[in-house]
């Protein structure tokens, strides 16, 4: 699958507006989105031998073929992403806390706020998101880029990403509005970061802190929009002028409240080094 | 802007002060009426009437008039005449310019010869030479003081005239303006009073400068989406009218009728006629409704293109689907006030009308719903892009409705034939009782939290319905259970009876799998009750009714022979065989009684042991007094 963006910065002061005026082009109320998002980073595992390496005369299997250009190929960073609410933050982990010091906060009751709401973090679902370095070279002026989404195994996301060989890097949350027209889906949104800790966790983190804790990216607290549109089949050239046509209406159409325009492909760069 | 302020605008007029004098008006008399001899009050008079009644351009008018009167020929006629006095009066005037242009041509050629030459025609450079004419200035000899003030005076006139002229456009257009601003106050008025009903004004997408409002429905197909909108217009006297374009303005709706053995036997109601038919509120409300409607019809149309298979049958402007054998439903498309004149035509009977109106309340709730499923999908993440058109499917509309109605009716059906068998065993005096939940599948309290409770609610009758029956047999441990399930919108299509049956005497008899047709069904339903009596009589000897002992022991015994053609055969101890024979259906139960013969042959037959053959019959009104079931197999059982 292909995903073809379009992105614009919007500032703090023209969020609300810009919400309302998405709202009406769209006839559609915003559907809120809190996101938390891991990174992971793929790592060769030690000991892995690449085999037949130089001239060999065997013709290689297909098979094999694709093995070795799977286990060869370019190493990614990808995301894990789980879906939030705004009660998952702040509400305490209902998971027995076994052998973890810093998970009862002294002072509550525990099972007394538990009837409220908790957040499971065995229960909270994954999608695996690989996102590709934009196509380079391409003369539209849209972002271009390979993708693939894959839903996961619920709760412990570690284990299983540990196995595939990725190693977990840091995390961070997108709250923001998604809007959908016709084909093209709006999202309005931001970057939080978690408030800092003293001891760097080397995992997701079980429970959340409040919202209020939570500190935008950008410090102005400005907004992301980002159009986007995916196409099946990227191969086909008149698809991906389609998809990219109804960008640029969407772009002439919110002309006069933001500018809409295409990534620096490298700061999109997803490749680990 | 306060209206105190006012700006004389037209000249004033200074009355003078030394009127004409006297001489010169009888002068003025003389020549223009002659002698005074002939000027007198009446001929004055006349004149004035006749100039008061005088048209400026009534010479013109007269002689068109008199044109109107000729043929076409001589008009023609006159028309090539006037168009070459047309051309002859351009000639004339070309001949002059040229005359003109050649005098000046010369007058110049002394100065600059060259120049004027270039304008001068070849004629007269031939007759005269170049410079042959010169031109002096002269000092006109000084005008005399009546002239100059005659000159004057006429200017003075001419200036008084058109101040007076400015200042009558300047009050025109001060006029036209101030209708033109309470025109429009009334105008936007009439907006806001729109606006403040609730509905939505907007810019119109195709005419920026106009404002239109909007009453579709967002989520219909896009056709009939995009006439929701209509521009407000303003008469000329400022109030406000709904220009829909080219959309006839005549209020439409879906006509559903039930028709039973060819008869109109139901009719929905019309909608109410509105009380203020005149005001934009108004017409706007039946402008959406009739978009609603004609969507509506236009949905029901399309799905019923797919429900051929399924006896539905489309005209130009009529949808009909059967419900029964003898009953069909009809909708139509109909103008509103062509209702009122074909609403008594053809209805028979308003039997079904309640039936009609609640089918016309339920397609509408099932467009409002299917409505709501398409702001669900819209407002979906969209899949990837791909070459193929997503299509929308057809909406729920006819499909459920069908089913109800296929559903409600042979669950009556078979709820009746209970009913029939019931009484039948009740007048034999078997109690043989059973249990109808009718729609079983249909739970409105089935909770779903996504889902707004509406839809929920409009979502249950999207499923297949199911209705159950069950209920114990007469012989003990035996008992049935009746699923018939009606589902339109997959396959298998229809209504189909699900009969299981627990019976421990007949293990091995299983009723057909999936029963389709009623006869069928009435048939399999019946013949296990059949087996069920015949497995009663046949135990009802252990269970005496009230007979003694010695009485029982005198009994035959009956033993099913040939139980699904419902025979039973008794052996007595005499060697005597009988035979019984037990009919069942949904009118009467039957039961026949043969003395077969004996089986020991050589002892005759004591006449009066050979019984005639016996009967009884059980119908389904019960006649009183008649022995029952039970008391007549006992009474046959006596040796």
């Amino acid at each position: 699958m292909h995903e073809l963006l379009l992105f614009a910065s919007v500032p703090a002061h023209q969020h609300h507006e810009l919400l309302q005026q998405l709202a009406g082009l769209t006839a559609m109320q915003p559907c809120h989105r809190l996101e938390r998002r891991l990174i992971f980073k793929a790592y060769r595992k030690p000991g892995l031998i690449n085999t037949r390496v130089g001239a060999s005369q065997d013709l290689q299997g297909n098979e094999m073929q694709r093995l070795n250009k799977m286990l060869n190929g370019g190493m990614f960073y990808t995301q894990v992403v789980g879906s939030l609410s705004e009660a998952d933050f702040g509400a305490q982990s209902s998971a027995v806390p076994s052998g973890d010091p810093d998970a009862p906060m002294s002072g509550i009751v525990p099972g007394e706020k538990n009837e409220t709401h908790s957040y499971t973090y065995e229960n909270q679902p994954w999608k695996l998101e690989f996102r590709d370095i934009p196509e380079a070279g391409t003369r539209s002026a849209v972002t271009t880029r390979l993708m693939a989404s894959a839903s996961l195994p619920k709760g412990d996301i570690m284990t299983p990403m540990n196995a595939w060989g990725y190693s977990f890097v840091t995390e961070y949350v997108v709250e923001g509005d998604i809007f959908i027209l016709n084909d093209i889906v709006i999202f309005l949104h931001r970057v939080l970061h978690y408030p800092t800790e003293s001891p760097e966790s080397h995992g997701p983190r079980r429970q959340l802190p409040s919202f209020q804790q939570m500190s935008p990216l950008e410090r102005t607290g400005s907004y992301i929009l980002q159009a986007s549109i995916t196409v099946q089949d990227g191969g086909n050239q008149e698809m991906m002028k389609t998809a990219s046509q109804h960008l640029f209406g969407l772009r002439e159409q919110l002309k006069s409240a933001v500018r809409l325009e295409q990534a620096d492909r490298l700061s999109l760069d997803t490749r680990a080094k | 802007m306060s209206d105190s302020f006012s700006l004389p605008l037209r000249p004033v007029s200074e009355k003078r002060e030394r009127p004409d004098p006297l001489p010169v008006e009888i002068a003025q008399i003389n020549a223009q009426y002659g002698s005074f001899r002939d000027v007198t009050e009446d001929s004055l008079r006349a004149k004035i009437e006749a100039d008061k009644n005088k048209d400026p351009w009534a010479d013109e008018e007269e002689s068109d008039k008199a044109s109107v009167d000729e043929d076409t020929t001589e008009r023609l006629d006159q028309l090539y005449k006037r168009r070459a006095a047309i051309n002859q009066f351009a000639h004339q005037a070309h001949m002059e310019a040229m005359f003109a242009l050649d005098f000046v041509s010369l007058l110049l050629s002394k100065h600059t010869p060259r120049q004027a030459e270039m304008s001068m025609s070849a004629y007269l450079k031939q007759v005269a030479p170049l410079g042959s004419l010169n031109a002096e200035i002269v000092s006109p000899p000084p005008k005399p003081d009546s002239a100059a003030t005659d000159i004057k005076t006429v200017s003075r006139g001419w200036r008084m005239q058109n101040f007076n002229a400015a200042a009558n456009k300047l009050l025109d257009s001060a006029n036209r303006l101030e209708t033109e601003v309470t025109s429009e106050t009334k105008y936007w008025n009439e907006v806001l009073a729109v606006k403040e009903k609730g509905w939505k004004v907007c810019r119109l997408p195709r005419e920026r400068q106009a404002l239109g409002v909007q009453y579709g429905f967002l989520e219909a197909t896009p056709i009939f989406r995009d006439r929701g909108l209509a521009a407000l217009r303003r008469t000329n006297d400022g109030s406000l009218i709904l220009d829909k374009g080219l959309v006839p303005p005549k209020a439409r709706t879906v006509r559903v009728r039930v028709r039973s053995r060819s008869q109109i036997t139901g009719c929905s109601k019309r909608r109410p006629a509105s009380d203020n038919a005149e005001s934009v509120e108004s017409r706007i409300l039946q402008a959406r409704d009739t978009v609603y409607e004609e969507e509506l019809f236009h949905e029901l149309v399309r799905e019923a293109r797919i429900l051929g298979s399924q006896g539905v049958t489309t005209r130009q402007n009529l949808v009909q689907f059967p419900v029964s054998k003898e009953q069909e439903v009809l909708l139509d498309l109909v103008d509103d006030d062509q209702g009122s004149l074909f609403e008594d035509e053809g209805v028979s009977s308003h039997e079904h009308d309640v039936v009609a109106d609640a089918l016309a309340h339920g397609i509408r709730i099932l467009l409002a719903h299917a409505h709501r499923q398409n702001l669900r999908r819209r407002t979906q993440p969209p899949p990837p892009l791909v070459p193929k058109r997503r299509q929308t499917p057809e909406y729920q509309l006819l499909r459920p409705v069908m089913a109800y109605l296929q559903h409600s009716s042979q669950v009556r059906w078979l709820e009746s034939l209970f009913k029939d068998i019931h009484q039948v065993l009740k007048s034999a005096g078997i109690t043989w009782d059973f249990t109808a939940t009718p729609f079983s599948s249909l739970s409105l309290k089935r909770a779903n939290n996504e889902l707004p409770k509406v839809e929920t609610l409009v979502q249950e009758f999207l499923l297949p319905y199911e209705s159950t029956f069950a209920g114990q047999l007469v012989a003990p441990q035996s008992s049935f259970r009746v699923k018939v399930r009606t589902n339109v919108t997959s396959p298998p299509f229809g209504t189909h009876y699900e009969i299981s049956v627990h019976m421990p005497q007949y293990p091995d008899v299983r009723p057909p799998n999936r029963i389709g047709l009623q006869d069928e069904a009435a048939f399999v339903l019946t013949h296990f009750v059949l087996l069920d009596i015949l497995t009663s009589i046949t135990q009802a000897k252990r269970s005496p009714l009230n007979g003694s002992k010695q009485e029982t022991d005198r009994r035959l015994t009956w033993d099913t022979a040939y139980p699904h053609s419902g025979e039973l055969l008794a052996l007595s101890s005499t060697g005597l065989c009988k035979k019984m024979k037990v009919s069942l259906s949904r009118h009467e139960l039957t039961v026949q009684v043969y003395s077969v013969g004996r089986i020991d042959a050589l002892d005759p037959s004591p006449a009066d042991q050979t019984p005639a053959m016996r009967s009884q019959t059980w119908k389904l009104d019960g006649t009183p007094g008649q022995c029952s079931l039970m008391d007549f197999v006992a009474e046959v059982s006596k040796e």
